[in-house]
């Protein structure tokens, strides 16, 4: 097996590109075609876009938005935000999406993972997670980019959506988030250990070190990274870029 | 046909005339700047250690001392290279149109990070971006990418601010660049208002225009002052891309600002296709007078036509949401200019011995003042 | 002209993008009459084993157009992913017959702490050996890989090219005039370009 995936998570806002900060305000980045492009050109892994507000302003998917990425992609791509039913699921998939992204359906439609799965095969559905820790030192899972509390814990929730037939875990650290201090080391590990599919780190990525650690320390499978890729660096200005490939060989294997 | 008998000009560009030696008037225009800056000799080499110097001095106790602009090109790329040589502690600045090709991206990247640079960077909402553009196409104009220029120019003059900074850095080169032919080329941010308002349909919320009131700002109550230090030092774009390219990885895109989408589509296809206008005289021109490319192998690349990109027209009708009827009409409907809009331009004529001062002063870019204080060569007449 | 076979499963889309941007001649057909007349075929699929079959059947008359085209004609058919699955004789995904167009089964990873399943990311080919479908590859190609189940040959003179997950696994198959890729190459950047471009030339 290659060298661990590295996977630019772009936020999606109906028809531009942002990033956010701990979930809290974003800033706007630019064109979604255009950076695919470019992504295109840089050879990345893999692609990952939520459309994060979707669900909370009642838009479905914007699938001419989603065609257009499609059509220039020649790596995989997957796709999250308001995706209700197996109907969206499938026709993003056929415009040229591997995977479709679950994160507040789950709640109220878990059935909606194994229907999906069923048909497309679980490999194609990956189940997002939102977590953060409360005051008692224990991580609660949200919904609703981050606006709702769930009463389920992360673990629990975690083994719950692979029982559910998820492919994928994507787990987004929201206190870690647009930091550039690191993933959220310890609750990735403790849902790694709990399940058998692929775990996707998340949120908080400032370095290839960082992303060396939580693959180490806590056996995530792969990294999601977000405002590495938007940036130049931590406080400056907006620059589509990827860490460079012979680095990444080199400290991540 | 006349054409010049030292570069390849013709007697079709707006303005021109020939000596007794059949030598054009702007080659005459380059050794006259050659002559005042004294570029690439001693006496101009002084001149610009004083004014870096000055901008030393200027930036004590910042953070940066000066800012330069940068687009992933060769002549930016370089500066930031250079400044750093000369000492000084530059911030880049970059406005991203949102039509950036990897190649800029990449080159921005490499250059800043191996240098240790900071970049600050623009992102004008893209919706906007394209509005302006669509603006542009229908109302038959060639100015197609002036958004971007204005827009450049604007960023980096209100970066500077922020950061306190009085000194702008360009990377503009006479020589190896020439200076542009007055042509029917125009931009100003009244002529962006007036076309936007007629053809737009996405509110400006985000587009950084550059109104006069904002220049007169900059330019009184800021005093920033635009410095190019290609005019007094020697510079061949070869060997500074062959520099580029050994201390930092950057990579040539092949063409005089083809690294941005929109500016590629600007050359390569609309302006040769709808307006007759081949711009690649500009550079050839300019190496010919620097001796890097015979006059003969000028003269040919400039007789092949352009080969358009079908690939990049489609881009162009997708993003800008343009069918391929509406494309068409565009590309063979009527042509204006900018005279059929409001634009500053009577404005910037009646300030003409302002801006010379002004200019003088280092306030404005002399070449501002050149091209936009006169009427246009064809006004003339 | 290749035929990519819409049996209500795969990524159309992607492979359709892909050979338009190599500038190789593709549709998409569900129709049976049209598959017929087909000159080269690409038999996509993502999903699992059972449900894909049951599209396949449902189509009337398919599955015999398919074995006329393959077997008797000698069309040339490329399988993608599950598609390369498709034609082996069975899965133990799921209980209904493949294609049974090349002898092998298609078996599941077995999952442990080391290995998660399905395997999913990019991964290295190792030529067994040559075929046109392969042809020129650069050594170090990489290909995209989602899948949880793999194929397992009967004859080794099939096995084109082989990675590993765990374990060795059949990642390019060939008989004769029948080709399977495990990996996405419509996902796969350059890598997967010249490996459609190869086929479009065959």
């Amino acid at each position: 097996m290659l060298r661990t995936r590295v996977i630019p998570c772009l936020q999606l806002v109906n028809e531009s590109l942002v990033k956010s900060v701990k979930f809290g305000k974003y800033h706007y980045i630019g064109d979604p075609i255009n950076t695919v492009r470019i992504f295109n050109e840089l050879e990345v892994d893999e692609l990952c876009f939520l459309d994060i507000r979707a669900t909370l302003e009642k838009r479905p998917p914007n699938f001419e938005i989603l065609h257009q990425i499609a059509e220039e992609c020649f790596m995989p791509l997957s796709y999250g935000g308001a995706i209700k039913d197996a109907i969206t699921a499938q026709k993003i998939l056929s415009i040229g999406f591997e995977k479709i992204v679950i994160n507040t359906a789950a709640f109220s439609n878990p059935l909606l993972i194994s229907e999906i799965a069923s048909h497309s095969g679980s490999q194609s559905v990956m189940c997002s997670m939102d977590v953060r820790k409360n005051i008692w030192g224990k991580y609660e899972v949200c919904s609703h980019d981050g606006t709702k509390k769930e009463t389920v814990n992360a673990v629990e929730w975690a083994i719950k959506l692979e029982q559910l037939g998820a492919g994928e875990l994507l787990v987004t650290s929201m206190d870690k988030e647009g930091t550039w201090s690191g993933y959220d080391v310890a609750v990735t590990k403790s849902i790694a250990n709990a399940v058998n599919i692929p775990v996707i780190a998340n949120g908080g990525a400032g370095s290839i070190q960082d992303m060396a650690d939580v693959l180490r320390f806590a056996g995530a499978s792969a990294v999601g990274v977000g405002s590495m890729v938007v940036y130049q660096k931590k406080g400056m200005g907006v620059l589509i870029n990827f860490p460079d490939k012979d680095q990444l060989n080199h400290i991540l294997k | 046909m006349k054409i010049c008998t030292r570069c390849i000009y013709d007697a079709t560009i707006p303005g021109i005339s020939f000596d007794e030696q059949g030598v054009c008037s702007y080659c005459k225009q380059v050794d006259d700047l050659s002559k005042i800056y004294q570029t690439g000799l001693p006496e101009g080499e002084k001149k610009f250690q004083q004014i870096i110097l000055e901008i030393k001095n200027a930036g004590r106790g910042k953070k940066y001392d000066c800012v330069i602009g940068v687009s992933g090109g060769t002549d930016s790329s370089f500066l930031l290279l250079k400044a750093l040589e000369w000492g000084l502690r530059p911030l880049a600045v970059h406005y991203d149109n949102t039509w950036n090709s990897a190649i800029a991206s990449e080159n921005i990247r490499k250059v800043t990070n191996k240098l240790k640079i900071d970049l600050s960077t623009y992102v004008v909402d893209n919706k906007e971006a394209d509005d302006i553009f669509r603006s542009f196409l229908l109302a038959g104009v060639p100015e197609f990418d002036a958004s971007t220029d204005i827009g450049f120019v604007q960023v980096l003059r209100s970066t500077a601010a922020k950061y306190k900074i009085k000194h702008i850095l360009e990377g503009h080169s006479f020589k190896a660049e020439g200076i542009s032919p007055q042509g029917k080329n125009y931009f100003d941010g009244k002529y962006i208002e007036s076309i936007h308002r007629q053809y737009g349909k996405v509110k400006m919320k985000t587009f950084p225009n550059l109104t006069f009131f904002q220049f007169m700002k900059w330019v009184l109550i800021y005093r920033q002052q635009f410095i190019r230090p290609l005019w007094y030092i020697e510079y061949s774009k070869p060997e500074a891309r062959k520099i580029l390219e050994e201390s930092t990885g950057w990579a040539y895109y092949g063409g005089h600002h083809l690294e941005n989408r929109a500016t590629s589509f600007l050359h390569t296809v609309y302006n040769p296709q709808k307006f007759d206008i081949d711009n690649r005289n500009w550079s050839l021109a300019a190496e010919v007078r620097s001796g890097i490319l015979p006059r003969e192998e000028a003269l040919k690349i400039y007789n092949t036509p352009i080969v358009p990109d079908p690939e990049l027209i489609m881009y162009i009708k997708k993003r800008l949401d343009i069918s391929d009827n509406d494309y068409n009409a565009i590309m063979t409907g009527p042509k204006r200019s900018f005279r059929n809009f409001k634009t500053y331009k009577k404005r910037f004529e009646r300030l003409r011995l302002f801006f010379y001062l002004l200019a003088k002063g280092n306030l404005v870019p002399m070449s501002f003042y050149l091209k936009y204080c006169f009427p246009l060569s064809d006004e003339k007449k | 002209m290749i035929t990519i076979i819409n049996y209500g499963m795969g990524n159309l889309g992607s492979i359709l993008n892909m050979f338009k941007r190599i500038g190789a001649e593709a549709q998409v057909c569900d129709k049976v009459e049209e598959i017929a007349k087909a000159e080269k075929l690409l038999l996509p699929g993502v999903g699992a084993f059972d449900a894909a079959i049951k599209c396949i059947d449902s189509i009337v008359g398919l599955r015999d157009v398919l074995n006329m085209k393959v077997q008797v004609e000698k069309v040339p058919l490329l399988g993608i992913c599950l598609g390369m699955q498709l034609i082996t004789d069975n899965s133990e995904e799921g209980n209904l017959p493949g294609l049974g167009f090349i002898t092998g089964k298609t078996l599941r990873f077995e999952a442990n702490d080391e290995l998660k399943v399905p395997h999913m990311g990019w991964n290295l080919v190792k030529e067994i050996r040559k075929s046109p479908l392969t042809k020129d590859l650069q050594e170090d190609s990489r290909f995209y890989f989602v899948h949880s189940y793999y194929v397992k040959v009967e004859q080794s003179e099939c096995q084109i090219m082989t990675s590993k997950y765990g374990k060795d696994f059949d990642s390019v198959i060939q008989k004769d005039n029948i080709f399977g890729a495990q990996f996405h190459p419509e996902k796969s950047h350059k890598f997967g370009m010249k490996l459609l471009e190869n086929f479009a030339r065959i």
